[in-house]
């Protein structure tokens, strides 16, 4: 049996929104081959359905909770049938509880079951921990995440002869906790709100503990690679994390010259999504004895990786059933390349450049996602995406993966499919 | 003290305000403890204290993110040390002080604790 969260933003009073694909992904994030995925509403005025995608089905019955069947690793529906959420007191964030049981796949020591271990490492840390650092933490970790640096760093360090599960659990683990913590630090600065469906840290325990809190974890993290006792290992984390850093300067100083260029938008990612990804295959395969050719190859592939994700990620924000808040990179003038692409456009980059020079107002960010929707703005970033996971997967054609190939690929393939 | 006599000005890049604010003071006392990156790196992590002002008021942004690059900084400069004694000495250091920062058990001074893992280390 797995647990799940899964976050749902409305925008309006009422709502229909499309969760079908989203729990097909935890479906197959799960492993899940055959059996039942069980969904519940935590609201009293969000209800589900399963429901004709084209608004001409029978008579619409909302539920507080359902379960759909799972066969041979996809949900079971009709060709016309999708899985509403459907809000009724909008707009809100929502959550829905999933619980998944049946047969999932069977990979002695894959990529999940390593992540089994992280996530045992990851409690165990926390557990000793002072209380006013742990719980913050703590609720931001179990609130989900996709775990994908701690995901690569576990497949890359089975690349060796030196391959141990538990010290890869040890590096993956730090990763994460590096990984949140600038996620703590990141939401002070964006003065964001929510995080993972959760209050942020600085806006739940203030300003000042988050600080706190990110800088303990960024310490903590720290040591747990220095005592794996690897110097290669805490060299390529020490410097994939002054590469974040440098790059949040960067990030926020840039928003003076918003919405920016390509060349601009690629520095950014390289550090602020980039290097970890990047960090964490070539920690992974060093940790694990691989050899230097591999570890140069699985460094690159991270890197394209990671630049695949990012882009990914922008696209998000302009889809309502994202399981983010839509709109949020323009509100926050984000460096985001749909908008950079937009702005190139021959007959609406005029307008869309004129919009983000000054401050915008809800009807203006509205203006905005359509003019990029307009321009072809998302497919063009989508298609590059695409293309970058392609190129990292090259990468990896003469290596030896010692049977992690289908995982690696699975991984970087998810990191797209969150835009189909 | 004359950064550039000691070849560590390569390491400031981004944080010449930050040396010129103070931490060149701190290298000053660290140094006649510790090698020039070793004592840098001890620097960085008080700058990086005083500039989130950890266990005082919330900073302002762009003083968190130059702490956290002095932070950064001054890991990779332990890491390039390969001295595992002095890195986790550093990282008990900061977690001790940040961990009563947020609220947590009181903790010594961080210079004191900073000196005590560079004597441990030594």
């Amino acid at each position: 049996m797995i647990t799940r969260r899964l976050d749902v933003p409305t925008s309006h009073a009422t709502q229909f929104v499309d969760i079908t694909s989203r729990l097909q992904e935890e479906v197959t994030a799960a492993g899940l081959l055959d059996g039942r995925l069980h969904l519940q509403s935590l609201h009293t005025t969000l209800g589900l359905t399963l429901h004709q995608n084209h608004g001409d089905g029978p008579t619409l019955l909302l539920l507080p909770a359902c379960t759909v069947l799972v066969e041979s690793g996809r949900l079971v529906l009709g060709r016309r049938q999708s899985v509403y959420a459907v809000e009724q007191d909008g707009p809100r964030l929502r959550q829905l509880a999933l619980q998944l049981d049946g047969n999932f796949a069977d990979r002695p020591e894959s990529g999940r079951a390593g992540l089994d271990l992280v996530e045992l490492e990851l409690t165990r840390q926390l557990l000793v921990d002072p209380v006013a650092v742990q719980g913050p933490m703590r609720r931001l970790v179990e609130a989900g995440g996709k775990r994908l640096r701690p995901m690569l760093a576990v497949l890359a360090s089975r690349l060796g002869a030196a391959h141990d599960p538990l010290r890869a659990a040890v590096l993956a683990a730090a990763l994460e906790l590096i990984h949140d913590a600038t996620l703590v630090h990141d939401d002070y600065v964006d003065e964001a709100a929510t995080r993972r469906g959760l209050p942020t840290v600085a806006a739940r325990e203030g300003a000042a503990r988050a600080v706190a809190v990110g800088d303990y974890y960024f310490a903590k993290a720290t040591r747990m690679i220095a005592e794996l006792g690897n110097a290669d290992v805490t060299t390529t984390i020490a410097d994939a994390v002054e590469a974040i850093c440098l790059s949040q300067m960067d990030d926020v100083r840039l928003r003076g010259s918003y919405p920016g260029d390509y060349a601009m938008y690629l520095r950014v990612v390289r550090g602020k999504t980039a290097a970890l990804f990047s960090a964490a295959c070539r920690s992974g395969a060093q940790l694990g004895g691989a050899r230097p050719d591999v570890v140069e190859r699985l460094t690159r592939f991270g890197d394209l990786l990671g630049i695949a994700f990012q882009m990914a990620d922008d696209l998000l924000d302009y889809s309502p059933s994202s399981g983010k808040p839509v709109g949020q990179d323009i509100r926050q003038r984000v460096v985001s390349l749909p908008l950079i692409y937009a702005t190139e456009d021959p007959a609406c980059g005029r307008r869309v450049h004129d919009l983000l020079a000054g401050p915008l107002d809800e009807e203006q960010v509205r203006e905005v996602q359509e003019l990029v929707v307009r321009t072809g703005a998302l497919d063009r970033v989508g298609e590059e995406a695409r293309g970058l996971v392609a190129a990292a997967l090259r990468e990896l054609d003469e290596v030896e993966l010692d049977g992690v190939r289908p995982e690696l690929t699975d991984l970087a393939q998810a990191a797209v499919d969150r835009i189909r | 003290m004359n950064a550039t006599f000691d070849g560590i000005e390569g390491h400031l890049a981004e944080l010449e305000s930050v040396w010129e604010a103070g931490m060149h003071e701190a290298y000053a006392f660290y140094r006649t403890r510790a090698e020039p990156a070793v004592a840098l790196a001890a620097a960085m992590v008080e700058s990086a204290a005083s500039l989130q002002e950890l266990g005082h008021r919330p900073p302002a942004p762009p003083h968190l993110l130059l702490g956290d690059l002095c932070l950064a900084r001054a890991s990779r400069l332990l890491a390039s040390t390969r001295d595992q004694r002095l890195q986790v000495g550093f990282a008990r250091a900061v977690e001790h002080v940040a961990a009563a920062a947020a609220g947590g058990p009181p903790s010594p001074p961080l210079r004191t604790l900073l000196v005590a893992a560079i004597g441990e280390a030594g």
